[in-house]
C-alpha cells in the first residue's frame, strides 16, 4: 500500500512511492486553477526531496499562468507572513514538517497567510479530482521571480512585536537544534534581533535530518548533552519548518512539548484576555491556565487548519497545539516558532526568572502518547469500533473518541499524516495515565487482528 | 479535414503547442523515461531562448530529480554548445528543451546521449518504449542527488572552436560583422566568439528573449533586416542564427542573402579544397555540393532528411568524411564535433575570407550555380505516404527515382522531392534547377500535381 494522505490543506506522503512529480503537479495545477492566474509564494524546506517538488510545483504553476515568487528554502510561517506584504494571492509550503526525511508534502496557504481552510480545501481537490487544470498559451505563462530577500520582512514585524531591548538586556545563551531543517539557515537572524548568544546545532542544511525533525525529549539527547557543558539559559529544539519548538531548560530536561503552548499562554494571558483554542488532544495544563486567567478554552480537531479558523471565528487571542505550535492572533494566524521562542525568551528577561522556574508555574499531568500502525483502508472503522469500549461512558466524537473524567482523558483519534491511530492519555497520576492507554491500545490491537 | 496534431514524437525528439499538448505532466514523463533509460548518472538540461523554457525546464527537473539522476541546469544555451558540453561534462546525457525552429507558441525537447549526439533511431526506440510503458524507476529520497547549475555552459565549444581555426589571420583582417541571433540561444556566445576572433560585430535581436523578432527559420524573406544592417553599416558580412543556433545564413557585403544552401556550399568548397575527403549531407541538399566534391574527386554520401541521420553517416564512414550537413544551413564538421553549428559555420567562412582575401560576393560566384526552391502544402504524414505511392507511379519514366526519403526523382535539368516534415504536420516539396525560372517552373507543376492528386485521396 503506497501512503498518500489528502488532508484540508494539502497532500503529504512518501516520496517515490506516492509522492511523484505527476503527482505534485496535478495538486500544483489543482491549486494554480483554484487561484486562476496570480502571483503565488512557493518555498521549501530542505529536505533532499524539495528540489524535485519545488521544480514540479513551479513548472505547473507556470503552465496555469501563476506568477510564482520564489523563497527557496523557507520556513512555513516566514512564507505565511509574506503572502500579504508580497501581494500574493496564496503560497505553497513544501515541507513534511516533523515526519522523517522519506516523507515529503505541499501545504496549500490562502490570500490570508492561513493553511486553507475546509471549503478552500475541498474546492481545490475538487479541481483535483476532476483533473481539468488551467492550461495558458505561451503568451499567458508565469514568470519566476527570486524573493529570498522577502523574509528581511518578516524579521523587521517580529522585531517590532516583540520586545527587543529587554531580551538583548537579559544577555541569554541559547542552544537552538534546527534538526538541519529550514530553521537553518535563519535563526542566526532570531539571534541577531533579539541580541541573544546562539549555539546552534545541526545548522547546516545538507538535506538530511540528524535525527526525526519532531521537537519532543526523545529528540533532544543532542541539546540535553550540552546545555549544562555551555552554560546556556535554554535550549529549542525545531521541526523542520519550524511550526514547531519544544524547550530544553537550563538544567537539562527535556521538557514534552506539551508545555510550550502553555508557557506562552500564561505569559500573554497576563496582559491579553480572550478565548484560547487548542484542540482535543491537547494536555489539561492550558485548561488551567487559562482558567486562571479566567479565559475560555475551545478545544478543535486536531490540525493548524482547524485551530487556526477557530481562532479566526472564535476572535481569540490565541491558539495552539500540544505538539509545540503556538500562533498569537495579534502577529499573525500561522503556527510559527520563531514567534514562539521570541515570547518564551521575552518572558524569561521580563520576568527575570530561569526557565525553570517558569515551568514550575504550570501544573504536572502526565500524558501518554502512543501510535498503532493500521492499514488505511480500515482506519476508520476499527476507531469507530472503540466506541463499543466506552460503551456507557460519556464520548466526545468530533475527531476520534475522547472520553474524559475529573482526573483525566483518553483519546484515539487517526493521524492526519500518516496510516497510524493515535491514543493520548492524560491523568494526575502517572501510572493511571498510563493504564488509560494500556487499556484501550489492547482493545484497539484484537479489533485490527 | 482531419484536426492535426499538435503533438508531435519523431527521432527529432518531441515537440508540442504551449497549453494544449506541451504539459508539465508530460515533459516530466519524457524526463523520467529518459533518466531511466540512462541508467541515473548527471544529466545536463538546456533550453532556447523561448519564453516557455523555464516551464519545460522545472517539469524535466522534477522528472529527472525523482528517478535519482544529477540535473545541471545550464539555462540557456546554443544546441552545438549544449551538444559539445554534454560530451566534453562526461555526463550520462543531456535533454535540451526547444522546438528548433518552430514558432513560438510551441516547445519541445531533444534528448541527448552521453556522446554529445542526438539518440539515433535505434536509441529512440528503446527511449519510447520505457516512454510507453510508464514504469519509471522512481527512488527513495536516500537516493536523491542534488540540483546542480553550470553558468558558462557554452566555455568548451568556444575554447574548442579557437583552438581549431585560424584566429590569428581571422583577427589580423579586422572583419566588420553584421549578426542577427534572431533573439535566441545563439546570443550567448555569438559576441564572445566574434571578439576571440577580433571581428568588430554589428549585432541585431541579440537579446535572447524568445521573442523572435522575426520569424525563426533563416530563409531569405525573413532576414531583411540584417541585409539592411549589413549594407548600411558597411559589414564585411552578415550572419543569421536561427533560435537554437545550429543553423546559419549568410549575407554578402552587398546585403544580398545568399540563400540557406549557400552556407554548406562555401563550406564544403573551402574545407575540401584544402583537406579532400568524403561529404555526408541529406537528400534535399544543393546539387551544388556534387559539383565542389566533383572537382577534388571528393564523394558526397546522400541521407534521409534529419540531422542524426547525417550525423550517423558520417561516424559510419571511413575514412573520416571532412565534412558534412544539410542544405538548411546546418554546417558539421566532425572534427570538431559531429553535430550542425552556426558558429562553426561563421568561422569557416570568416576563415575561407581571410584566407582567400575575397569578398563574400566574390565567393558567392565561385559557388555552382543553382536555384532552389522549397515549399510546403499541408497534409498528415499518412496522406503524405499515399501521396507518394501515387506520385511514384506517375514520374516512374521521367527520371531517376530514389525513395530513401520520401520520393526524390532527378530528371536531366532539375529535380524534385516530396516528403512528409518530421516535425510538423506537413508536407515539404522541393525543386532545385540551373536557374531560378527553371526551378519555379517544375515547383508551380508538382504542386498542380499534388493538388490533383489529393482530391482523389
Amino acid at each position: 500500500m503506497k501512503l498518500l494522505k489528502i488532508g484540508i490543506s494539502g497532500v503529504r506522503g512518501i516520496v517515490g512511492e506516492s509522492i511523484t512529480p505527476r503527482l505534485v503537479m496535478d495538486f500544483a495545477a489543482a491549486f494554480g486553477t483554484y487561484l486562476n492566474a496570480k502571483p503565488i509564494l512557493v518555498g521549501r524546506d530542505t529536505r533532499i526531496s524539495g528540489p524535485m517538488l519545488h521544480a514540479a510545483c513551479t513548472s505547473a504553476l507556470l503552465a496555469t499562468g501563476c506568477t510564482v515568487l520564489d523563497l527557496g528554502v523557507c520556513p512555513t510561517p516566514i512564507l505565511q507572513l509574506l503572502v500579504k506584504p508580497l501581494k500574493a494571492m496564496g503560497g505553497v509550503s513544501i515541507s513534511a514538517g516533523h515526519n522523517d526525511i522519506k516523507w515529503n508534502a505541499l501545504t496549500f496557504i490562502s490570500r490570508d497567510g492561513t493553511y486553507l481552510n475546509s471549503f478552500q480545501g475541498a474546492e481545490v481537490l475538487d479541481i483535483y479530482h476532476l483533473g481539468k487544470f488551467k492550461k495558458v498559451a505561451t503568451n499567458g505563462l508565469g514568470r519566476v521571480k527570486a524573493a529570498e530577500q522577502a523574509a528581511d520582512a518578516y524579521f523587521e514585524k517580529l522585531g517590532a512585536f516583540l520586545r527587543t531591548r529587554t531580551v538583548a538586556e537579559a544577555e541569554l545563551k541559547v542552544v537552538i537544534d534546527a534538526c538541519s531543517g529550514a530553521g537553518a539557515r535563519f535563526i542566526g537572524r532570531l539571534a541577531g534581533i533579539l541580541g541573544f548568544e546562539l549555539i546552534p546545532i545541526n545548522h547546516e542544511p545538507n538535506g538530511f535530518f540528524p535525527h526525526d525533525p519532531e521537537p519532543r525529549p526523545r529528540n533532544a539527547q543532542q541539546v540535553v548533552s550540552i546545555i549544562k557543558a555551555v552554560g546556556a539559559d535554554i535550549g529549542f529544539l525545531l521541526n523542520s519548518d519550524v511550526s514547531r519548538v519544544s524547550i530544553v531548560t537550563e538544567t537539562g530536561e527535556s521538557l514534552s512539548e506539551e508545555f510550550t503552548f502553555p508557557l506562552v499562554a500564561n505569559a500573554l494571558l497576563e496582559a491579553d484576555r480572550g478565548p484560547v483554542i487548542t484542540n482535543l488532544s491537547t494536555s489539561r495544563m492550558i485548561e488551567d491556565v487559562a482558567r486562571g486567567r479566567h479565559c475560555p478554552l475551545i478545544r478543535t480537531k486536531v490540525g493548524q487548519s482547524y485551530a487556526i479558523q477557530t481562532l479566526l471565528q472564535e476572535n481569540a487571542v490565541m491558539a495552539g497545539e500540544g505538539s509545540g505550535g503556538v500562533a498569537l492572533s495579534k502577529f499573525q494566524p500561522a503556527f510559527d516558532g520563531f514567534l514562539t521562542m521570541g515570547m518564551i525568551l521575552e518572558t524569561m528577561a521580563r520576568r527575570g526568572k530561569k526557565i525553570s522556574q517558569l515551568v514550575k508555574e504550570l501544573p504536572r499531568y502526565h500524558i501518554v502518547k502512543e501510535k498503532i500502525y493500521c492499514p488505511p483502508t480500515k482506519i476508520h472503522s476499527v476507531v469507530n469500533e472503540v466506541k463499543k469500549f466506552y460503551r456507557g461512558h460519556e464520548m466526545d466524537t468530533s475527531d476520534g473518541i475522547r472520553v474524559e473524567d475529573k482526573q483525566g482523558w483518553v483519546q484515539v483519534r487517526t493521524s492526519g499524516t500518516e496510516p497510524m491511530i493515535r491514543v493520548i492519555a492524560e491523568d494526575s497520576a502517572k501510572d493511571k495515565a498510563r493504564q488509560r492507554a494500556d487499556e484501550v491500545i489492547h482493545f484497539v490491537n484484537l479489533i485490527i487482528k | 479535414m482531419k484536426k492535426m496534431s499538435s503533438l508531435k514524437i519523431s527521432i527529432s525528439g518531441v515537440r508540442g503547442i504551449i497549453g494544449e499538448s506541451l504539459t508539465p505532466q508530460l515533459a516530466a514523463a519524457f524526463a523520467q523515461a529518459f533518466g531511466t533509460y540512462t541508467g541515473g548518472g548527471s544529466i545536463v538540461v538546456g533550453q532556447d531562448a523561448r519564453p516557455s523554457g523555464t516551464m519545460v525546464k522545472q517539469a524535466v527537473i522534477s522528472g529527472l530529480l525523482a528517478v535519482g539522476c544529477q540535473p545541471v541546469d545550464v539555462g540557456i544555451c546554443p544546441i552545438p554548445s549544449f551538444l559539445f558540453l554534454t560530451k566534453e561534462s562526461k555526463s550520462s546525457g543531456g535533454i535540451a528543451i526547444t522546438a528548433s525552429h518552430n514558432p513560438k507558441e510551441w516547445n519541445g525537447m531533444k534528448f541527448i546521449s552521453r556522446d554529445g549526439l542526438y539518440l539515433t533511431p535505434h536509441q529512440t526506440e528503446e527511449f519510447l518504449d520505457i516512454y510507453h510503458q510508464g514504469e519509471f524507476y522512481f527512488v527513495e529520497p536516500e537516493r536523491y542527488k542534488s540540483l546542480k547549475t553550470e553558468s558558462n555552459p557554452a566555455e568548451p565549444h568556444l575554447r574548442k572552436l579557437i583552438s581549431y581555426f585560424d584566429v590569428d589571420r581571422i583577427r589580423s583582417k579586422k572583419y566588420r560583422v553584421a549578426i542577427d541571433c534572431s533573439n535566441g540561444a545563439g546570443a550567448v556566445l555569438a559576441p564572445r566568439l566574434l571578439e576571440a576572433l577580433g571581428c568588430e560585430p554589428i549585432f541585431i535581436h541579440c537579446l535572447p528573449d524568445g521573442t523572435y523578432a522575426h520569424h525563426p527559420e533563416p530563409l531569405p524573406e525573413n532576414i531583411i533586416d540584417i541585409c539592411r544592417t549589413t549594407r548600411e553599416g558597411r559589414a564585411d558580412v552578415g550572419f543569421v542564427q536561427d533560435a537554437d543556433a545550429d543553423r546559419l545564413a549568410v549575407v554578402s557585403e552587398k546585403g544580398d542573402p545568399l540563400g540557406e544552401e549557400a552556407t554548406l556550399a562555401l563550406a564544403a568548397q573551402y574545407v575540401l579544397g584544402k583537406t579532400p575527403g568524403p561529404v555526408v549531407c541529406n537528400l534535399s541538399t544543393t546539387q551544388a555540393i556534387d559539383d565542389i566534391a566533383g572537382r577534388v574527386g571528393a564523394s558526397v554520401i546522400r541521407t534521409k532528411i534529419g540531422e542524426i541521420n547525417v550525423v550517423e553517416r558520417i561516424l559510419a564512414t571511413e575514412p573520416r568524411p571532412v565534412i558534412g550537413g544539410e542544405g538548411n544551413g546546418g554546417v558539421i564538421i566532425p572534427d570538431i564535433h559531429p553535430c550542425r553549428d552556426s558558429f562553426t559555420a561563421m568561422c569557416v567562412i570568416l576563415e575561407y575570407m581571410a584566407s582567400s582575401g575575397k569578398s563574400v560576393s566574390a565567393l558567392q560566384k565561385s559557388l555552382p550555380r543553382y536555384a532552389m526552391i522549397k515549399e510546403k502544402v499541408p497534409g498528415s504524414a499518412e496522406q503524405a505516404f499515399r501521396l507518394i505511392n501515387l506520385l511514384k507511379k506517375k514520374y516512374e519514366n521521367k527520371g531517376r527515382l530514389e525513395l530513401l526519403d520520401g520520393l526524390k526523382v532527378r530528371m536531366s535539368d532539375h529535380w524534385i522531392h516530396v516528403r512528409p516534415s518530421n516535425t510538423e504536420p506537413i508536407i515539404r516539396v522541393i525543386a532545385e534547377a540551373r536557374n531560378r525560372k527553371k526551378a519555379t517552373a517544375a515547383i508551380r507543376r508538382l504542386k498542380r500535381e499534388i493538388t490533383a492528386l489529393q482530391g482523389q485521396l
